[in-house]
């Protein structure tokens, strides 16, 4: 096992009983029910669920468990059906799309497994993309883009395509893209799925270099390996929480 | 302010899709491109074709134009219509003695088409009657020589004045004709003038005109009466009114003056100039409601390839509007972009096409010689039709853009 997670793992888990402006996330009793048909399908079904500042989670669980739905609701992609959910002290369990849009773009990096970098973009403009609509009024957008990038080591590449980049390397501008509006909470699904062993690795560290700079990471995972690396590990089931290392 | 940057924005975005999809982008602009083309060439086309008329209409008089025809006496004067001389050089004097408000009094002895002789060749073409006043009313200026004077009614000279047609067709190799001479129905007439064509544009500039009036040759009424008709009758009568408000006064002070000289019977018609000025506004309103709907039909067709480009261009970017939304574009951000995409192409196509119809209308100038008035490029068609086929980019853009925004991020993003 790498030296990183290890430090990680040691780290104290007393951060739970800090003050509320180190909760990033709070929910409670949290449902999301899709009705596909005549019948309903509750995808997350009465979850509690805490997250700090600085903590670093995998959410493991079979398809079907819910760990995508809880992912989509923690990145404001979509709004719980019923329950009490605050992002950072303040209430978001019934805001607008406009609202989730805006926490997006500024408040949240999203990592996928297929990269999602877009084709006809440079790997410069595609870690720009996040700008655009987050509105900063940056004063040097490029500077910026190429800081995020040298912080990946991708900055070299900066004026390429992704289609001439590897999985590894794409995955790392996908990480930089989720770092360029200075995000709380760094949302990553299946970031390694694509990936050898060699370059999950390097992407793991770099998600742990992340955790140094205050950055809150969760993703999700059936990788056991990629799992290790988190300080925390919840397993998800029916839309439940059963099992839970960090408390 | 935050608008400006996001349309800014929206239209950068839609310069680099366009770009990177040249030949789907360059297919689906070319409805638009052929309706602003069709659109502002036909409208340049009929401009020239209408500015003609017009510009033949005023050559003829205009509307101060009057024409006095003959014409069956009424029913209940048919058993005395014997006693009427008929329309006859009488008439011209009475009306020239009598009538001050009619600037310019000519009979019109029509001799109808006859084969013009000279030089060995033979060419057809009309032959008219007329005194000096004819020069007054028809606006026609001379390349060579002089009109028929007074002085040739006096003496029944045997000279004529000939359009571009006969000057060119029967003097092929000689510029000036005057002096020359040529025969009709065996009588030599000498050249005393030669009328510059109509049209000044053409094949090169042909002294042969393509216009009813370039075939028409004038020589003096009494030459004509004398040597053709052997008596002083004629076939019509034609006046310019000195102004449109002295044109009641005028009508019927004529009308006045023929009954005296046709001893009360009315085998005579007053025509004005109305009814073809009617027939032109309404030939105008046709073409421009006929073409107008076709240039519209072809460009609602080009919108129409247009939104069908950007649903398809929609349905192939479904992961990237799912990714755009995730990292929080919001709906009208993608709205935005969707929408500009779709009047680049459409402002590209409305461009390209302005291009292609001046092109086209160059093209017609060389190739329509009465295309005198072509040559004004019709600014204002242009105006509208890049309007319109902006609109039009516009409006077929809103339906792809909406579905694009309407988009549910996560549905997108699982999109294959």
């Amino acid at each position: 096992m790498p030296k990183m997670s290890s430090r990680l793992v040691d780290r104290p888990s007393f951060e739970m009983t800090m003050s509320d402006s180190r909760t990033v996330f709070e929910l409670q009793d949290i449902r999301r029910t899709y009705q596909v048909g005549s019948e309903f399908v509750h995808a997350i079904d009465g979850l509690d669920l805490q997250i700090q500042d600085g903590e670093f989670i995998a959410v493991i669980g079979t398809s079907g468990s819910g760990k995508s739905t809880l992912m989509h609701t923690l990145g404001f992609m979509d709004s719980p059906t019923s329950g009490q959910m605050s992002f950072e002290g303040e209430d978001v369990s019934n805001i607008g799309r406009g609202v989730r849009a805006r926490l997006r773009s500024t408040r949240i990096g999203f990592v996928f497994q297929s990269y999602n970098l877009l084709p006809k973009l440079s790997v410069l403009d595609n870690v720009l993309l996040p700008l655009i609509y987050g509105r900063q009024n940056s004063i040097n957008k490029k500077e910026l883009g190429y800081s995020v990038l040298k912080r990946v080591g991708m900055e070299h590449r900066a004026s390429h395509r992704p289609s001439q980049l590897s999985g590894g390397e794409r995955q790392r501008v996908a990480i930089a893209r989720s770092l360029v509006n200075k995000p709380r909470l760094i949302l990553a699904d299946e970031p390694t799925g694509n990936l050898d062993t060699k370059n999950r690795g390097r992407i793991m560290d770099l998600f742990g270099s992340l955790l140094d700079e205050g950055i809150t990471l969760a993703l999700v995972t059936h990788d056991d390996v990629v799992a290790q690396y988190a300080q925390r590990r919840i397993r998800m089931q029916d839309g439940k929480i059963v099992e839970d290392d960090g408390r | 302010m935050n608008l400006i940057v996001d349309i800014f924005a929206g239209a950068t975005n839609g310069l680099r899709e366009v770009w990177s999809n040249k030949v789907r982008t360059l297919l689906s602009m070319s409805g638009i491109v052929l309706g602003v083309a069709a659109l502002v060439a036909m409208v340049g086309i009929v401009q020239g074709m209408l500015g003609n008329m017009r510009a033949s209409f005023e050559r003829s008089g205009g509307v101060l134009r009057l024409e006095v025809y003959p014409r069956e006496a009424p029913e209940s004067q048919q058993h005395i219509a014997g006693i009427s001389p008929g329309m006859t050089w009488r008439d011209i004097v009475a009306i020239e003695k009598a009538i001050p408000l009619a600037d310019y009094v000519t009979p019109i002895v029509d001799m109808g088409w006859e084969s013009f002789i000279a030089n060995g060749r033979r060419e057809r073409a009309m032959l008219h009657g007329v005194t000096p006043d004819l020069a007054g009313i028809k606006n026609r200026k001379l390349d060579y020589g002089r009109f028929i004077a007074d002085s040739d009614i006096d003496a029944k000279s045997p000279v004529i004045v000939v359009g571009s047609y006969i000057a060119g067709d029967l003097f092929r190799n000689i510029e000036n004709v005057v002096g020359q001479q040529l025969r009709v129905r065996g009588q030599v007439y000498t050249i005393i003038g030669q009328f510059e064509p109509t049209a000044s544009r053409g094949f090169g500039r042909s002294r042969r005109g393509w216009n009813y009036e370039d075939r028409m040759n004038y020589i003096p009424a009494t030459t004509a009466m004398s040597r053709y008709k052997g008596d002083d009758g004629v076939n019509r009568i034609e006046i310019l009114a000195s102004s449109v408000e002295a044109m009641p006064d005028l009508m019927s002070q004529i009308n006045n003056t023929l009954t005296q000289t046709h001893r009360g019977i009315q085998d005579f018609e007053i025509r004005t100039q109305d009814e073809q000025m009617e027939e032109l506004k309404k030939l105008e309103n046709s073409f421009i409601y006929s073409l107008g709907g076709i240039a519209g039909i072809s460009l609602i067709v080009g919108g129409i390839g247009i939104m069908n480009v950007m649903l398809a261009s929609v349905s192939e970017r479904i992961r990237e509007i799912g990714v755009r939304k995730a990292i929080g574009a919001r709906g009208h951000d993608i709205f935005i972009q969707f929408l500009a995409e779709a009047v680049v192409i459409s402002v590209l196509g409305g461009l390209f096409g302005l291009v292609a119809s001046v092109g086209l209308l160059t093209l017609a100038q060389d190739l329509i010689p009465q295309g005198e008035n072509i040559s004004n490029m019709p600014v204002t068609a242009m105006f509208y039709g890049f309007l319109f086929s902006s609109l039009i980019g516009l409006a077929s853009g809103i339906y792809p853009a909406m579905r694009a925004s309407r988009l549910d991020p996560i549905d997108a993003l699982r999109y294959e």
